[in-house]
Formats: C-alpha cells, sequence, structure tokens
C-alpha cells in the first residue's frame, strides 16, 4: 500500500519545473518575464535510437567524415628546428592571401515573410557571474567567449541530401530542401595536430585549421563567405537567444539524483532497505515493464537546448557575451553553439527596422565600438548607485474578492 | 539542568558552498564537448588567432602589457582585500572572468566608498529600500563572516532589535547599498563569530545610534581578545569541535570531549595545498595588485574631476595594515565622505 502511494506521489512531484531563480519581487508589483525555457524532447533517448537504427546513434562521430586527429609522433627535432617550424606556421597563416580580398558576397536582404535565419555562433562558457538590473533585482549571468570563429564552408540547398542528414539534431520539416550549411569553426590551431584530409577542408577559407566544426542551417539570402570572422557584436544587447550544448556528466546515478524521485524514509523510522529506490516498476495488469519508465542509469553527457536566454552585455575587446541565467547547459570551458532564438513571440519583434546585424557584424574601419555594450535595463556599475526613489508599490488592499463576493456582483 | 548539546551532526564550516559542488568535483573523464583549462589559455594567447580584419585588439598582447617592474605585494593583501581572493575551487576559475569582474568591482568601488573591515568589526549599512517612508533602511551590527569571492561577496551583520536577534546578510557590491561605515574597526580570535548566536544577548546588542570610534593615528587594527562565554542551553553546531579561541565553553562531560578530539583534524595547520587554494599567487598577485593600484589613481582622478566632492579629508589615520600598501605607491586620499544619508 505505500509502495503504490510512493510511485503515485513520484510521479506527481517529478515534472520538469521552469526555472524560477531569477530573484523576483514578489510584491512589487513590476513585471519581470521569465525567460529560460528548456526544450522538452517528445521522443525519449530510447525512441531516438530505434528512429535512428541504422544511423549509428550510439557512435559520436560519422564514419564518412574526415579522419581528424594525426601528428603526436616524436619527430626528433632539434629545439632550433622546432622553433623555426613554428615560425613558419605562423608566417603561412599570417600572410596568407585570405579570399576576402576581393571583398565579401554580396549582403542578402532581412525578410520576415520568408522567414530569415542567421547563422549562430560557436562560443565556449568560461563561468558565472552575479548582475543587477535597475531596479536593485539581482541576477546571474553566464560568460561565453566567442574565440576566433571563422566560417568555413558553404554549401547550397541543392547539393544537401535532407533525407540522410539529420540524425542527432532533426530539423523541421518545412524548411527541407529550402536552406543551405554553413560551418563554423572556433579555435585555430597549429596544422601539425591534423591530418592532411581535415587541414585541407580550410585551404579553400584560407584560414588556419580550428579545433572544432559545427554546422548551422541558414537561409540562402543570409549566406556568408568563407573566411569571413564571426564576432560576439554579431548579436545585439537586449536580443534573445537559444543556447546549445552539452550537459555536464553525473556518470551512472540513481532515480533520486536523475529524475528526483523522493525516495523512501531513512533509518530512523525504522524502514528496512528502501531510501533511495524506485519503489514499484510496473502495473499489476500489464506483465511488463513499460518502455520507457524511469530507471537509474547514465545521465547528462547529451545535448540540452535552452531557449529564449537574453544577451545583457557584450564585451567587444574579449568578445563575451552575457547571458541571461546561471544555468546553462555544460561544464566551463565547454564548447556552445550559440543562435538566434526561434521562440515566436521574440521572432515577432524582429523586422526589417529592427533586426539584428545581417548577415553578420562586419567591423568598418572608421567606426570603433565602445569595448562594453549594456542593454537597456542593466546597472552598469559605472552609473550611481540606485535610490529607488522612483519604485512605486502597489497599495495594499484591504478588501478581498472571494467567490461568493464576486457571484453577487454579477 | 544538564545542557543539551547539539543532535544534530551538522559542522559549520567557512566554505559550506563547496559542499554542494561535492557531486561534480571535477570534470569527469567521459565527458565530452569541453577543452582542457591550459588549452583555453593556450588558444588565447597563439599568434594564429590573430585576425586581419579585426576590430577587437589582440588578447595575446595582454602578456606583453605586463610591467617590467614586478611590485612586491604586501603580506596581509589578503586581509585587506578578500573580495579578490580567487575562487576556491580551482577548476571552475577562468582568466578573462575574473578579469571582467575584478572591472565591475572597481567601478563599484569609485561610485561608493567600501571600507576596510574586518569579522567582529561593528558596520553601519544603509542601503536603499523602496518599503520604507523615507527610501532608506539603516542598519547597525556586528560583522559575523565574510563568504564567497568577487561580485558575490557577502557578509552578516547581527545585532539584537527589541529583545529578537536580527542577521542581514549584504552583498558587498550590491548597488542599493548606498552607505558602509565602519563604527568600530577591530578583529577577533576568530574567522567566523556565528557562536554570537548562542552567547547571552548583550555581546551583540549595539544601539543604532552607537558614535564611531575613532582610532588613535599610527595604531594596526586592534584585536579584540574576549573570550565569549556560550550559556544557552542547545547550540546550533558543536562548538567543542570547531577549535574557536574567542570561546568560553561551559564543562563538558567525558564523551563529548573524547568525540571532540576524535573529530579534531590538528594536522590541518600544516595543510599547505589548503592554504595554496585560498591564496592568489604569483602570477595572479601582480597583476590584481596592479589593477588594485590603477584603480586607486583612477579613484583620486574621479574624486577631482567629481564637482560634489569637495574637500577629502581623512577621518582617521591608516592602519599599520594598510599602511604597507601605501608605501609602494603615491598617498592617496581615502575616506568616508562626510554627508548625511
Amino acid at each position: 500500500m505505500n509502495r503504490a502511494l510512493q510511485t503515485i506521489s513520484t510521479r506527481l512531484f517529478t515534472r520538469p519545473v521552469l526555472p524560477s531563480s531569477l530573484g523576483i519581487l514578489p510584491n512589487a508589483g513590476i513585471n519581470f518575464i521569465p525567460c529560460a525555457w528548456i526544450r522538452q524532447h517528445k521522443l525519449t533517448d530510447q525512441q531516438m535510437r530505434l528512429r535512428y537504427k541504422k544511423l549509428h546513434w550510439h557512435k559520436f562521430y560519422n564514419d564518412k567524415w574526415v579522419q581528424r586527429r594525426g601528428g603526436g609522433w616524436d619527430e626528433k627535432m632539434t629545439p632550433e628546428n622546432q622553433t623555426f617550424m613554428q615560425e613558419v606556421v605562423y608566417e603561412t597563416y599570417t600572410n596568407k592571401e585570405s579570399p576576402l580580398k576581393d571583398g565579401p558576397w554580396k549582403h542578402g536582404e532581412y525578410t520576415t515573410n520568408p522567414e530569415t535565419i542567421r547563422t549562430g555562433v560557436l562560443g565556449l562558457k568560461l563561468g558565472t557571474l552575479p548582475q543587477w538590473d535597475k531596479k536593485g533585482r539581482k541576477f546571474h549571468v553566464t560568460l561565453v567567449q566567442i574565440i576566433d570563429n571563422h566560417v568555413v564552408n558553404y554549401t547550397p540547398p541543392e547539393m544537401i541530401n535532407f533525407r540522410t542528414l539529420f540524425t542527432t539534431r532533426p530539423l523541421r520539416r518545412d524548411l527541407h530542401g529550402k536552406v543551405g550549411m554553413l560551418v563554423v569553426g572556433a579555435l585555430s590551431s597549429d596544422p601539425r595536430k591534423f591530418t592532411r584530409a581535415y587541414n585541407g577542408l580550410f585551404e579553400q577559407a584560407g584560414i588556419p585549421p580550428k579545433r572544432k566544426l559545427t554546422r548551422f542551417f541558414v537561409t540562402p539570402n543570409s549566406v556568408i563567405k568563407p573566411g569571413t570572422p564571426l564576432y560576439a557584436t554579431h548579436f545585439r544587447c537586449g536580443d534573445y537567444v537559444d543556447v546549445q550544448a552539452r550537459s555536464i556528466d553525473f556518470g551512472f546515478q540513481g532515480v533520486m539524483r536523475r529524475y528526483g524521485f523522493r525516495g523512501g524514509p531513512s533509518d530512523e523510522y525504522g524502514a528496512t532497505k528502501f531510501h533511495r529506490k524506485r519503489g514499484t516498476v510496473g502495473s499489476g495488469r500489464k506483465h511488463k515493464i513499460l518502455p520507457g519508465t524511469r530507471m537509474p542509469g547514465l545521465m547528462g553527457n547529451k545535448l540540452v537546448m535552452m531557449k529564449g536566454l537574453k544577451v545583457w552585455r557584450i564585451n567587444t575587446k574579449y568578445n563575451v557575451l552575457y547571458l541571461m541565467g546561471p544555468a546553462v547547459p555544460g561544464p566551463n570551458h565547454g564548447y556552445m553553439r550559440i543562435q538566434d532564438s526561434s521562440l515566436y513571440e521574440r521572432k515577432q519583434k524582429l523586422t526589417k527596422d529592427n533586426h539584428p546585424p545581417f548577415p553578420t557584424y562586419y567591423p568598418q574601419d572608421g567606426k570603433i565600438l565602445d569595448e562594453e555594450l549594456f542593454s537597456d535595463d542593466i546597472y552598469h556599475f559605472d552609473q550611481p548607485t540606485l535610490t529607488l526613489d522612483d519604485v512605486q508599490i502597489a497599495p495594499l488592499t484591504t478588501r478581498r474578492t472571494t467567490a461568493k463576493t464576486a457571484q453577487k456582483k454579477k | 539542568m544538564a545542557l543539551a548539546f547539539s543532535n544534530t551532526n551538522k559542522f559549520l564550516l567557512n566554505n559550506q558552498h563547496i559542499l554542494r559542488s561535492v557531486l561534480i568535483l571535477s570534470v569527469r573523464y567521459k565527458q565530452r564537448g569541453h577543452i582542457a583549462d591550459h588549452l583555453v589559455e593556450h588558444h588565447r594567447k597563439l599568434p594564429l588567432s590573430k585576425v586581419k580584419t579585426s576590430a577587437t585588439e589582440d588578447v595575446s598582447q595582454v602578456n606583453d602589457e605586463k610591467n617590467q617592474n614586478v611590485r612586491t605585494t604586501p603580506h596581509d593583501f589578503k586581509y585587506v582585500y578578500p573580495d579578490f581572493l580567487p575562487n576556491p575551487i580551482p577548476f571552475l576559475r577562468d582568466r578573462i572572468l575574473e578579469k571582467l569582474e575584478r572591472k565591475d568591482m572597481f567601478r563599484r568601488r569609485q561610485q561608493i566608498d567600501i571600507p576596510e573591515f574586518y569579522v567582529g568589526s561593528v558596520l553601519a549599512v544603509t542601503s536603499a529600500d523602496p518599503y520604507a517612508p523615507s527610501r532608506r533602511n539603516r542598519f547597525v551590527g556586528i560583522c559575523i563572516q565574510r563568504e564567497k569571492h568577487g561580485l558575490k561577496h557577502e557578509f552578516t551583520l547581527r545585532n539584537i532589535v527589541d529583545g529578537l536577534g536580527v542577521e542581514i546578510v549584504y552583498e558587498l557590491y550590491n548597488p542599493t547599498i548606498t552607505r558602509i561605515e565602519v563604527l568600530k574597526l577591530e578583529r577577533r580570535l576568530d574567522e567566523n563569530l556565528a557562536y554570537l548566536r548562542d552567547a547571552p544577548p548583550e555581546y551583540c546588542t549595539f544601539p543604532f545610534d552607537m558614535e564611531p570610534v575613532k582610532l588613535p593615528p599610527g595604531s594596526g587594527v586592534p584585536l579584540n581578545t574576549i573570550q565569549v562565554p556560550i550559556t544557552s542551553t542547545h547550540w546550533q553546531y558543536k562548538w567543542e569541535r570547531h577549535d574557536l579561541k574567542g570561546v568560553l565553553l561551559p564543562p563538558l562531560p567525558r564523551s563529548v570531549r573524547k568525540a571532540a578530539e576524535r573529530y579534531s583534524e590538528p594536522w590541518r595547520q600544516w595543510d599547505i595545498m589548503r592554504q595554496y587554494r585560498t591564496e592568489i599567487h604569483d602570477e595572479d598577485r601582480d597583476e590584481i595588485f596592479e589593477d588594485i593600484e590603477k584603480h586607486k589613481q583612477d579613484l583620486a582622478q574621479y574624486r577631482i574631476d567629481s564637482k560634489e566632492n569637495i574637500k577629502i579629508i581623512r577621518t582617521r589615520q591608516k592602519a599599520a595594515g594598510r599602511k604597507a600598501i601605501l608605501d609602494d605607491s603615491q598617498q592617496t586620499k581615502h575616506s568616508n565622505p562626510p554627508t548625511s544619508k
């Protein structure tokens, strides 16, 4: 009897909860929209695995991709030769003719009717900091640094086979056949660490080989020439952003930590052998365990998408974005894909006149940006202390409308 | 009439937040989608990351900007500026994160005078309160603890108001704090005075209209060697296990004393790694100290430029601890401006 109640209560309380750790003043009467949403996959991991059985769901890489890691053996060079080789490598890339000499490709126009999707950017999670808004409320902010991003390659939609491409991150059905693929790379490194085939991918773009590559699917009007660098100013302060990253690896975890089950009482209350268990696993009628029952297993270390994060500040010197929330997925120094938000309310606000730099931010020689850009709501520490004299508080009402009085009014 | 000691096994630690991250002690070797910490710095400094058509400065020049003549940082730096100490969890540290954090901290320190204070000194903090009729809330109390690092640095003030003990945790860099004044600057024998909750009330009561105590010029920060007796019957933590020096414990039964001996860690005084983790080291130290020196120059310039502060008077002579810092640099006037709330 007890155990049946256990399972019922665990099911009631294990619904995912909206993050409400944004420091909202309860009685201030100020509207504060919670903005971070975690996408709930419609299919469980097991169902995804069954669906993509043919396409090697368990492999983290594709056999058709080019082998990346190379070198690593001791070439037995003298120290002078080693320094010489390093200098040669640095010189080839500083003196290389970049394809941007002929100028960037023609800028497309930003349209909202046939929607436009811009590129994303590859960033590195640095850590969290507290910040305050102009009403004195504290919130946490994640810093993401965008370390030498370059566009590596573009394939137009006609050359992409949409049927076989999407294994790990499915694309919207209405975009099939209409989007091109941009490959963006981050963290330039020494070509001696990679194979010749991998280095060949970057020759056309004229950039040193990158440590990490991703794909972004963009509409043909937001095409960027390979070789262009991408900066943090690709986004504007006050814009909303979707972040995709691999979450922290917790390893093999039990049901209490993994799904938030309540477990059982401690030994103090005489509980025998039931402290952190799952309880019942099936029902009385069906003689099987339903697929998808929550049990202990590997937790974390999988792709998580977090939508609607606001960009509060941008630091142009170090290319750092300040994103809303401390709960951005991934450990410190973890890669993140950052894109414009796909939430309906956030997309509605972008029009032909009010849109982020399209297709990306190109630095102009005459114009030098401020080192730090702020959104309108944030308090930056150059301002004087916040004296909340302007804040109006909703007055306490003595009358309370209960159901009865509401009915009487009607 | 036996004294009842705490039944719970709670142990008070100065860094309690470390306990919560015990699960994620370090990044697991199976974790994918991240790079090793040393590689991040390597990539930031690589000449390959220089782009011809960049509008931003080269981050690789950071190392070259360092001054050739290295200043000797004073030995008591970590006591005077505990908020500049690094994150005790080393794998959560990042150079750029700390640099940007320090920038914000210095900017805030230009707006408000954040004085030097220690655990055991009596402070009066005025903060902006939208619910009060005068829009200001002033609280006086003794500083019980100072926790966390960087912008998150907090300190708790304790006082007894109308017979009820009140503790308020203030964030040092919260922009709603309008004024922090030190009414009585002194140190105690312990870093954490949470035992005052179990002490008689006269040790934590401070009148709200207390006048600031002026120290004689040239004196160091006085050390109050008071031994606070613990008289309450129920203790919040097991004080006998904490190696507290400013506390006068009542006579304890033998079992309690034996348990305290079992839980004691006398080797901690030789724990070099723990000390290493709480300190700033040579590479970062000079950088941080330079930033502080630069901030002081900026602050002096800011004070000259701003029209409001006409005259800056030094209310009390700097303590001996702070003299060491000022020896190297120019004499910067630094005090509480004598204005009303």
